[in-house]
């Protein structure tokens, strides 16, 4: 055990209880890079069969401005100053963040060369609350994939706990990087699922916030409807203090919330006694649609994540809690198609900004005019998960084909809003404080397993999408393991702004087990060091 | 040869004069900055970037909506209009589609008797389709083998306004746009300058043989850039179409370019097929919400529109049309004739006579707004009451409108300070004619004999012996009965 093994709480105490100092937390986090890491993401690398044993998680490790950072820190708590309420605790970004004077890529040939002259809000507010940020973590290119493998920086991101294995994505490096101690904590963003399927793969906590409740400003828009930053911890307590820092009101982004943010640590320890939480036949199964019929197919969710469930049911009805079975949620199944045509619109609009004209990738092929230009520069540039995203934007979206399939969307997007509002409302059928799932079908899947396979890699998201569709929270935490010895993840879904709820859930479950015998395993790779 | 009716409407880009551009804090005006001066990462289009809307573009908006007689929507929203283009950085123009902030209204346009083929001159009812907001795109020029791009105008606040097909000649659509323009400053709203580009017109044109109803195809005429050249460019476009028609040819779908230097439209594009724009709602803002009350706030000092004053001014006062246009051409010059009228009491006419043959001329000529001048409307009045009762004569009248100017003074201080009030004193005028015949007897004689018409001459030696303050009336009279 490490510093950068600790968590951020008690880091943080033992910072101000002058055990230890900012530099040496962030040196601490600086030597896992350097030991784990291997060599960070690059364009046109040819990958070795080294790289298969280690994590790659970072595009960029900035160890000067981290250690600048440190001393920064440690000069005002020794001055007696305010140092913040995240003072010395270093963090990882994913790299689809600007942060000034930094390379901010979105893990895209594209934007290999920007360097951003502007950082991001919720990344400053990280920032001005004393966390150390000791670099990039790389991503699927404009987070556009579950794995990490789509990004145009190799070697992608691994799995620590199995480094055959992808860390899953589209956060991955942010999961990556907090599991293998690299960093406390990360900040990530969640479209359909891209914190809690990375968190559940990595055996960490990821939490998708209520849309809204943080600023967008500065992240490298995906769906701008859906994205969501939100924050990657190893703990529901270190969440709760990374979520403190980065929710709330920004004047850059008009969909965020004037609603007031609690502090999320406050809460933790409330008893469970009373709430209810409910469980959904339609999280226990994946539906999908027979390419060539066109009929839905179900396929349950293995036996193993279906028991995980269960068993984490039963923790809470021990701790007091009602558990509600056979929530219907009717329109789950519709989640992915509505995904894919919604998030595709949006998606091609906000790529049309990167057009090789002000910033970024430039054909250096001699072109005939502006046309070609952009051709040029646009077919060099993105890789094969935005031309496809563009494509398909397009075409849903084209004056004949919109009522069809973007209005409809729309349309099936209130309907599965209605889901939550039903199971959720306090004079409801339900009543529930929270709905108990999966987060994913199936555990790390090996590297290069179902990369390509953007249909098979999309029905992955079913269970986490909805939440994106709904603009309500959702976070994942560890469950315990499978046989394999990969995390399994398990997945709360609230209301609006119920992140307080979420985080106090994940932090009853994490006390209840924290004798377990699963709590003392880590991650092989880590042994070494 | 077969007749044939014009079908014109009208598409016009008006710049708000806010303070700060739609959707971030850079300054909004632009007009002889550097290029690429007033730019931010949010107008600029950079990667992370989102907007945040200027409150004060749906006031200006509204404030137009209004004057249009146009219904405000108490919500509309924004979407994307996607397409490339170097000076549109984000790829997609923030615009209002099928939910725009106003639609409906109309205005009455004046079109004069000189534009008039019956040469009586009429109302043209045009009707508006819709008006909605969106932010301006930047500009390029080439540089020798080089592209630039400005993108200091990327983000200032555009209202874009579209009429119905409803005018009828190049002569109404150009009355139109005088019209909007004066609407457009008295407002205040836009500096409504088409050379500076924050009025931009582009007129769609088309026609079809006198009786029918139908709409034939049509062509889209952009880049004039004063109401003269839409005159023209119009006049030229409707000359094209009836050769095309005549010559057994059809009117195709064009997109035509006025080329201002030599006077001629120069054919942009075939429109056949229209651009998919693929709108959808922009998602990174709100909804915009008019509330009734933000409403009523923003229309609490909502003036009279000019052409209802010009009216009012021609039915109240007795006005004749001519006094009432030019008097209601510029709000300030219509306050101040109205300020002037109620402080003055009597006719009307009598002060618009005073304003358009001399106030207006110092206004012109010395480069002054009306509420700056030092003559005041009160002072005005008391001036023109001043001669009215005699107290001075209209010669010294006028000569004491640029002294007030100078001065600042009450006029009555003016002409109490230099003594110029008009010698009304029959004794002391006698004294005068008296002296005038004795210094001139060969003239006094020529009289006697029957030379009437030297008459004028004795007022006039008269006149200067009292400096002008006599007045001549009386001067005259007492001359008669000395002589």
């Amino acid at each position: 055990m490490q510093l950068c093994d600790l968590s951020a709480v008690k880091l943080s105490r033992m910072l101000r209880a002058g055990e230890v100092s900012a530099l040496e937390i962030t040196e601490s986090c600086l030597n896992r890079i350097g030991a784990v890491d291997g060599i960070p993401g690059r364009l046109d690398y040819v990958e070795s069969e080294q790289d298969n044993t280690r994590v790659h998680a970072f595009i960029t490790v900035t160890p000067d401005s981290a250690r600048e950072q440190a001393r920064e820190i440690d000069r005002k708590l020794a001055a007696g100053e305010d140092a913040g309420p995240l003072a010395g605790i270093p963090f990882s970004v994913k790299d689809v963040f600007c942060v000034e004077n930094t390379p901010s890529t979105a893990a895209s040939r594209i934007l290999a060369n920007f360097s951003s002259p502007y950082t991001a809000a919720p990344v400053q507010r990280m920032l001005d609350a004393g966390a150390v940020m000791v670099g990039k973590v790389n991503l699927d290119e404009f987070t556009f994939g579950s794995s990490n493998e789509s990004s145009a920086f190799q070697p992608s991101p691994r799995n620590p706990w199995n480094t055959e294995r992808v860390p899953g994505g589209s956060s991955g490096g942010s999961a990556a990087s907090v599991a293998a101690g690299e960093a406390l904590l990360s900040l990530g963003t969640d479209t359909a699922g891209s914190i809690r399927q990375p968190a559940a793969f990595c055996g960490v906590v990821g939490m998708k916030p209520t849309y809204g409740r943080v600023s967008r400003y500065g992240l490298i828009a995906f769906g701008s409807s859906l994205d969501c930053p939100g924050p990657v911890a190893r703990s529901a307590a270190d969440a709760a203090l990374m979520m403190s820092t980065i929710a709330g009101e920004d004047s850059k982004d008009a969909t965020t919330a004037r609603v007031p943010v609690p502090d999320y640590s406050q809460s933790l320890d409330r008893d469970l006694r009373g709430m209810r939480i409910g469980l959904s036949p339609a999280f226990l199964q994946i539906t999908y649609p027979d390419p060539d019929s066109g009929d839905y197919s179900q396929q349950p969710v293995p036996e193993e994540m279906q028991r995980a469930v269960m068993e984490a049911a039963a923790i809470y009805r021990a701790l007091g809690a009602e558990i509600i079975e056979d929530v219907p949620m009717p329109n789950t199944k519709y989640g992915i198609p509505a995904y894919f045509v919604i998030s595709r619109v949006e998606a091609a609009s906000n790529l049309h900004r990167f057009d090789g004209v002000k910033y970024g990738y430039r054909t250096k092929n001699p072109v005939r005019d502006l046309k070609e230009l952009y051709q040029r520069s646009r077919g060099d540039g993105f890789g094969l998960q935005p031309k496809l995203r563009i494509l398909m934007g397009m075409y849903v979206s084209a004056a004949q084909y919109s009522e069809q399939y973007y209005q409809r969307a729309l349309r099936v997007r209130t309907l599965i809003r209605r889901d939550y509002e039903e199971a959720f409302d306090p004079n409801g059928k339900f009543r529930l404080d929270a709905l108990l799932t999966p987060t994913t079908p199936t555990t790390a899947f090996p590297v290069k397993d179902v990369f390509g396979d953007s249909v098979m890699m999309q029905y992955a998201d079913q269970l986490t999408v909805t939440a994106n569709h709904a603009g309500t929270p959702g976070i994942s935490f560890p469950f315990g393991f499978d046989q394999a010895g990969l995390p399994i993840g398990v997945q709360l879904l609230g209301p609006d702004f119920s992140e307080d709820i979420l985080l106090q859930l994940t932090h009853a479950y994490e006390q209840a087990t924290v004798d377990a015998e699963w709590r003392k395993r880590r991650p092989a790779l880590l042994e070494e060091v | 040869m077969a007749e044939y009716e014009t079908v014109i409407g009208l598409e016009t880009h008006i710049q708000l004069n806010t303070l700060t551009k739609i959707f971030c804090a850079c300054k909004a005006d632009s007009w002889e900055d550097l290029p690429n001066s007033n730019i931010c990462p949010v107008c600029t289009g950079l990667p992370g970037v989102l907007p945040v809307f200027n409150a004060e573009v749906a006031e200006k908006a509204v404030l137009l909506a209004e004057a249009m007689r146009a219904q405000v929507q108490p919500v509309s929203f924004f979407d994307r209009k996607n397409y490339f283009y170097p000076d549109l950085p984000k790829g997609y123009q923030i615009s209002q589609f099928d939910q725009p902030l106003a639609v409906g209204g109309y205005l009455n346009v004046p079109v004069p008797a000189a534009a008039d083929p019956q040469g009586k001159g009429y109302i043209r009812h045009v009707r508006i389709h819709k008006l909605h907001i969106e932010e301006d795109a930047g500009k390029t020029k080439n540089a020798g083998s080089r592209r630039m791009v400005d993108f200091n105008r990327c983000g200032v606040p555009l209202v874009e306004m579209v009429t119905e097909p409803d005018l009828r000649t190049a002569d109404e659509a150009a009355q139109y746009l005088i019209r909007l323009r004066q609407l457009l400053r008295w407002i205040g709203i836009s500096e409504a300058d088409m050379e500076k580009g924050n009025l931009r017109c582009d007129g769609n044109v088309s026609i079809r043989p006198v009786g029918s109803n139908d709409l034939y195809t049509k062509t889209e005429i952009k880049n004039v850039n004063s109401i003269d050249s839409l005159r023209e460019a119009i006049r030229k476009e409707i000359d094209r179409q009836i050769r095309t028609v005549e010559g057994g040819g059809r009117v195709e779908a064009w997109t035509l370019e006025w080329d201002e230097d030599a006077g001629v439209l120069r054919k942009m594009r075939s429109k056949e097929t229209e651009a998919d724009y693929r709108y959808f709602r922009e998602p990174d803002l709100l909804p915009l919400e008019i509330s009734s009350d933000w409403k009523q706030q923003i229309l609490a000092d909502f003036p009279e529109r000019p052409l209802d004053r010009r009216q009012r001014f021609m039915d109240e006062y007795g006005l004749p049309e001519y006094d009432a246009d030019i008097l209601t051409q510029e709000r300030g010059l219509s306050d101040y004739f109205e300020g002037a009228v109620k402080a003055y009491g009597g006719d009307p006419k009598r002060v618009s006579n005073w304003l358009m043959n001399d106030v207006l001329r110092m206004i012109n000529e010395q480069n002054l707004t009306p509420v700056e001048m030092k003559l005041t409307p009160v002072y005005l009045a008391e001036l023109i009451q001043l001669v009215d009762a005699g107290t001075i004569n209209l010669t010294t009248g006028k000569a004491l409108l640029q002294q007030v100017q100078d001065s600042g003074k009450k006029p009555a201080q003016l002409v109490e300070e230099q003594g110029l009030a008009q010698v009304s004193d029959q004794e002391a005028i006698r004294v005068v004619c008296q002296k005038v015949i004795d210094a001139n007897p060969a003239e006094v004689e020529a009289y006697r004999s029957g030379k009437e018409t030297l008459m004028g001459w004795f007022v006039g030696q008269v006149m200067r012996e009292t400096k002008g303050k006599a007045d001549a009336k009386t001067a005259g009279s007492i001359l008669k009965e000395l002589l």
